[in-house]
């Protein structure tokens, strides 16, 4: 009897306890986002950038926001004549109640093309989930990296997260803007 | 302790004990099974939540940009939620106080297990060891080596195996123990 008692713990308990991040919830993975949001693109680079630290400086002036990665990466689309067709960036915002990730498309003069929400965790989901049916994200079509982000309608939690949200989408507009189109027309 | 053992407490005592350590197990069971779809339980796993994120572009050290091309298949299909710093912090202080708490619980029930003094403080302190070391890796794979992923599989098993033996033996005392006449 105690054989099969201690047996039967070792077999409920066995395994290692690591359970320190609340499931995520995906909604498009990063090879979706990037297909979807560069569709038109016969080949696709990855460019890395590291700001400098005038770069970061000016970021944080404007938006109150310090970019504090290493480097950040755009995914950038080429059309058969290597024209950009665009670039995706994925951004993450920590909350309390987890993480909320965005995929931005920005076109290649910065404007914001597309924005997608790609992974949130199952918390936020319901509050996030309000925003996207309503077309929440495709409100930031053809806004320009230093244009208003202002934050969504309705009740608090989906009006916090619409904020988080914009404020996402302004930073990639804004590390495109940075990292990229300044740096290839100076 | 003191000549209070768990085979002499009363009923209710008895299965306030049991059913604190049923909850635990079966805690620990959820847990796990969290722990093995939002991460995964292998080192590797561990490491691509927690290590930084490395260049895809070739990137060196020092150097202010990179560019490579792709092929969309190389791009992930599964949720990428990295453990980065705040949710470290903020995970850190949640489980640094809630398996602290656990641990203690669990140790004031096995304190109350005759047993000699020796194996008794070992097996007590694992589950408060393992959550230091489980904790403490999770900041080693970030800021000293993705290697270290390892400390944390190692801080989860020494927590599980302290739950297993603390479990054993008191469910052991509590029911199974002939008090001698």
């Amino acid at each position: 009897m105690t054989r099969r008692l201690v047996l039967l713990i070792c077999a409920l308990a066995a395994a290692p306890v690591l359970a320190h991040i609340t499931p995520p919830v995906l909604l498009v993975s990063d090879r979706d986002a990037v297909a979807n949001l560069l569709a038109g693109s016969k080949r696709y680079f990855v460019r890395e950038v590291r700001l400098t630290p005038a770069e970061r400086q000016a970021i944080q002036k404007e938006t109150g926001w310090s970019p504090e990665e290493d480097f950040y990466r755009f995914y950038i689309g080429r059309d058969d004549q290597q024209h950009d067709v665009g670039a995706v960036t994925f951004l993450t915002e920590y909350t309390i109640h987890g993480p909320v990730r965005v995929a931005v498309a920005l076109a290649p003069d910065g404007t914001v093309k597309a924005a997608a929400v790609a992974e949130v965790s199952e918390e936020t989901y319901p509050w996030v989930k309000s925003l996207i049916d309503r077309g929440f994200l495709a409100s930031f079509a053809g806004r320009g990296a230093h244009a208003s982000f202002a934050s969504a309608d309705g009740s608090s939690m989906p009006r916090f997260y619409g904020r988080i949200i914009g404020s996402l989408v302004q930073r990639a507009a804004l590390l495109y803007e940075a990292g990229v189109l300044k740096r290839d027309h100076p | 302790m003191n000549g209070i053992y768990l085979s002499r407490l009363p009923l209710s005592a008895k299965v306030f004990c049991t059913l604190f350590l049923v909850g635990i197990g079966c805690g620990a069971l959820a847990a796990f099974t969290q722990a093995s779809t939002a991460v995964g339980i292998s080192p590797s796993a561990v490491q691509e939540s927690l290590a930084p994120d490395l260049p895809m572009a070739g990137m060196r050290h020092g150097e202010m940009s990179g560019e490579q091309e792709i092929d969309l298949g190389q791009l992930s299909r599964e949720a990428k939620v990295w453990m980065r710093t705040p949710l470290l912090i903020q995970t850190s202080h949640t489980h640094l106080f809630g398996q602290t708490l656990i641990a203690g619980l669990l140790g004031l029930i096995f304190l109350f297990v005759p047993l000699r003094e020796g194996p008794k403080a070992l097996i007590v302190s694992l589950p408060f060891v393992g959550t230091l070391i489980d904790i403490g890796g999770m900041w080693a794979t970030r800021f000293v080596s993705p290697s270290l992923s390892i400390l944390v599989i190692t801080g989860g098993t020494l927590f599980a195996l302290g739950y297993v033996l603390i479990a054993a033996f008191s469910m052991h005392d509590l029911w199974l123990r002939k008090e001698a006449t």
